[in-house]
């Protein structure tokens, strides 16, 4: 290959020209993905918004730690890039406020920093709740990839889901179908609120495993099963929990 | 972590950082030749030298700090992009798929045994050239026999925690190509 000097653009689920953004469901329509680009040097964070834009994105510009906090207070977005080296925070302390308490941030947050370290430094491994770590220089078409994979994945919602009689609390471990509450472990529960919350579509296992179980190797696949049993089990209604062959589950609500 | 400097990463370090100012002094040259001949600069040019330019500050670095390049291969794509995610998050230049693409140097192959039905002999040779730490499911003799047909260095099985597959890839950098 003649490109193999330069950074490979033709990897993962790049296709030519500029992908499609990500369009959020809401109700019956979808709404632009809300960008928020946290960087305290100018220049860079406009040319990063600026090809967020061209993408078709609607981008927010934050210029420290402190007012990047700001944004997220005054309007959620929908996924945040974060410089890593900052003056008034690093990118560990702006997380760490951003979780306050939370057992995970409520959109995911990709991390662009310009220095590398060795695998010990533990200094991007920590995890703190970052969705994704991209080198700065990367090619625009590998960010945009990410950024959709990672929009894809966006957390399940904090905070109790209600879906007709059914109502999941996970961060306080309750659920109640009426009036008679689902005896469910943690790692069922938790997937029960993440389907719940995207009502109606089909969410992928591969996505579930992510999510409930955390970045582990794929292997998990039974105890997937074995948490969808405890949930159907739980419900003892049919219907709920659809099986899509092939790709995962889908919460449907029923009357 | 300590910077171990031996001969073989020292030696690799220099020709990364050799390539790097080379490159970065031909930009340069193109640019000053632009100013003094009052034209717009190849801008073209430019963009390939830059890329080339980052693109050896990155074998400089994972020289420097004891990282390569990986590519995490799975017929499950999503999966394999989340494992190359958590190599991300060690600090490894991780990308993912579902076929072999070319090597980049010193470039490291996770690789399911799951896919081997689906490999032409040319991306035979080039998966076992890269001696790859294989992932697999299955533990039968028949694995172990495609394992070993691969050249594999590492064989782990899953469910496989990122931790034991950290370690496989560190041991793997250790022993070179």
């Amino acid at each position: 290959m003649t490109r193999s000097t330069v950074w490979p653009q033709d990897w993962f689920t790049v296709s030519s020209g500029n992908p499609e953004p990500v369009r959020l469901p809401l109700g019956i329509g979808s709404v632009t993905a809300k960008l928020l680009v946290v960087d305290d040097e100018p220049r860079t964070a406009e040319l990063t918004a600026e090809v967020l834009r061209r993408a078709g994105y609607a981008v927010d510009v934050a210029r420290s730690g402190g007012e990047a906090l700001d944004r997220v207070r005054a309007a959620t977005p929908d996924l945040m890039l974060l410089d890593y080296e900052m003056p008034d925070m690093d990118a560990p302390e702006v997380l760490d406020s951003l979780r306050s308490g939370a057992e995970r941030i409520g959109f995911p947050v990709i991390i662009l920093t310009g220095a590398r370290h060795a695998p010990g430094d533990q200094v991007l491994g920590i995890e703190r709740g970052a969705t994704d770590y991209i080198v700065k220089g990367t090619d625009r078409q590998v960010l945009l990839a990410r950024i959709r994979g990672a929009l894809r994945e966006r957390r399940p919602p904090t905070g109790a889901v209600v879906r007709g009689r059914l109502k999941v609390d996970a961060t306080h471990g309750e659920a109640r179908l009426g009036d008679r509450p689902l005896k469910l472990e943690r790692r069922p529960l938790l997937m029960l609120q993440l389907l719940a919350g995207r009502s109606g579509e089909a969410v992928p296992r591969s996505e579930l495993l992510d999510q409930v179980w955390g970045s582990s190797y794929t292997g998990f696949e039974h105890r997937l099963e074995q948490a969808i049993h405890q949930i159907r089990r739980e419900l003892r209604e049919p219907g709920w929990i659809e099986t899509v062959r092939g790709i995962g589950y889908r919460f449907v609500a029923q009357s | 972590m300590e910077l171990a400097i031996d001969s073989s990463p020292r030696a690799e370090v220099s020709a990364a950082a050799h390539r790097l100012r080379s490159t970065l002094a031909r930009l340069k040259a193109e640019l000053e030749l632009a100013e003094a001949d009052g034209v717009a600069p190849p801008v073209q040019a430019l963009i390939v030298g830059l890329r080339e330019a980052l693109a050896s500050l990155t074998a400089l670095e994972d020289a420097a700090f004891g990282l390569a390049p990986i590519q995490v291969l799975d017929d499950d794509e999503r999966l394999a992009e989340l494992t190359a995610r958590s190599l991300r998050r060690l600090g490894y230049d991780a990308q993912s798929g579902r076929s072999l693409r070319s090597l980049r140097p010193r470039e490291i192959v996770i690789f399911d045994l799951g896919l081997t039905a689906g490999l032409g002999a040319e991306e035979m040779a080039l998966l076992k050239s890269a001696r790859p730490i294989v992932v697999t499911g299955a533990t039968d003799s028949a694995a172990r026999a495609m394992a070993a047909a691969l050249d594999a260095a590492e064989y782990l099985v899953k469910p496989v925690e990122l931790d034991d597959l950290a370690a496989a890839v560190a041991r793997r950098i250790g022993e070179g190509r």
